[in-house]
């Protein structure tokens, strides 16, 4: 319970503050350089890896929310749950320690990938009827014209996305730990983890 | 006190001063109907009898129905290919090169757009009339803690100037000769050069903003006064609760219809 309350302190909700206006500024580079990637939850990853699994899953949610008054709602709105799960679960990859060396970033990361892409098919085959409203759904196309289910095809869509993209995801996470002094890092309710 | 509102449409309506609550609980019973009743056309009566009434009366109905176009369109493209044409059996009702429309996927595909229509359309109209410190006082009322009012609040103002930011380093990279068009390499490796002093100028800031807060007892515990108060009537109260009722009998005579032939039969 007091673990609790350090992680909310008023650093631990500014912080929750910033890492969604990155997850959101994120959507908008990667726009710009119309890279093939989503990239918008380094921020989520960020919270969850330096004030823990509960800020971070309330961060991913609130991010998600945020994200509907700025971008399409029914790309963010239905995936609500899958945010809240990406930032919990870099609590949890914090945690155990796994924020200290580079290459358990990319298996974190891939980890996340393999588990958004399980929580996203359903709420996209049930929520969404099965498109996600971008070109990615020419994917979903050709797995259903195999003859598979939507839930299949969207399960299969996700795993050719998300796990690269979470995994890119995290090892900037891992470049912004590194750049970051100690003297900032320190600030943050659950550091000790990271550095 | 001018800030940015996200998407609210500042008038004078019955619709904006409704308590927010109430439209919450309104567009939630919307929703579920929509969803929950079978028929293809059904999420468009429930858009044309539920929401455009309520969008006029709001004056909001020029930006909900085009808001509401530009978000559903891409989903009903992507529908009518992957589910129209996809669709793995079924009556075929016209064939083009190696592919045929089918009648079932068709009419899923009117009905999946017609969902994500009414969950856009909701959305839309709770923004486009309610101010978002008013939602959060709101929800506040329902047990939502402060610090997360203020999370939401705050973010939705930031991020103007967070683009702005953005957009500023983009330019200064480029000038100092930094490639943002071109292969696809050539603009991956743009990536980190972009991302790092945005980021990291922004996790510098959070300190001081934090600093900034306690100084006027941001985390002290107790009761807090404040400046905005919310209208609510005694008929609003009973009108939300009605809502909710009705909106849980729906599910529940639904999942009832779905399950009763099962274990009767």
């Amino acid at each position: 319970m007091d673990r609790l309350k350090s992680d909310f302190s008023t650093v631990g909700i500014v912080l929750m503050g910033v890492g969604i206006v990155i997850n959101i500024a994120m959507g908008r580079i990667v726009t710009t350089l119309s890279l093939p990637l989503y990239l918008d939850s380094i921020g989520t990853i960020f919270v969850g890896a330096v004030a823990g699994p509960w800020v971070g899953a309330l961060a991913g949610i609130i991010s998600n929310l945020i994200a509907a008054f700025f971008g399409n709602p029914a790309n963010f709105l239905p995936y609500i749950p899958v945010a809240a799960i990406i930032g919990f679960m870099a609590g949890l990859f914090s945690r155990y320690g796994w924020f200290k060396l580079w290459w358990k970033f990319i298996l974190a990361g891939v980890i996340t990938g393999v588990v958004a892409a399980l929580i996203s098919a359903p709420i996209t085959a049930y929520v969404n009827s099965g498109v996600v409203g971008t070109g990615m759904d020419a994917l979903t196309a050709a797995f259903r014209g195999m003859g598979m289910s939507t839930l299949q095809a969207n399960f299969l869509q996700g795993l050719s996305t998300d796990p690269l993209d979470k995994s890119i995801s995290y090892l900037l996470v891992y470049s912004i730990i590194q750049a970051l002094p100690n003297r900032y890092l320190d600030r943050f309710p659950r550091a000790e983890y990271v550095r | 006190m001018t800030v940015n509102y996200g998407l609210y449409v500042p008038k004078q309506s019955g619709i904006h001063s409704l308590h927010p609550l109430t439209k919450l609980a309104y567009l939630g019973f919307c929703l579920a109907v929509s969803w929950v009743i079978p028929g293809t056309w059904t999420p468009y009566l429930v858009f044309l009898l539920g929401i455009v009434p309520l969008s006029a009366l709001g004056q909001v109905l020029p930006n909900i129905l085009s808001g509401a176009f530009k978000a559903v369109l891409p989903f009903a493209i992507s529908l009518f290919v992957v589910q129209g044409f996809f669709w793995p059996e079924g009556t075929v009702l016209q064939q083009i090169g190696p592919f045929s429309l089918k009648e079932e996927g068709l009419f899923f595909a009117i009905r999946g757009a017609g969902r994500i229509l009414m969950a856009v359309s909701t959305f839309l109209l709770l923004s486009y009339t309610t101010r978002p410190d008013e939602l959060t006082l709101a929800l506040g009322q329902l047990g939502v803690p402060n610090s997360i009012a203020y999370v939401i609040l705050s973010t939705l103002q930031i991020i103007p100037r967070f683009q702005t930011k953005a957009t500023t380093i983009l330019d200064a990279q480029r000038s100092r000769g930094l490639e943002t068009e071109g292969s696809l390499r050539v603009r991956a490796r743009a990536l980190l050069p972009l991302v790092l002093p945005l980021l990291l100028s922004s996790i510098v800031d959070i300190e001081e903003r934090a600093i900034a807060l306690e100084v006027r007892a941001f985390g002290r515990q107790g009761p807090k006064t404040s400046l905005l108060v919310l209208h609510d009537t005694p008929w609003q109260r009973l009108l939300r609760w009605l809502l909710l009722l009705a909106a849980l009998g729906v599910i529940v005579w639904r999942i009832y219809a779905a399950l009763a032939p099962r274990f009767l039969s």
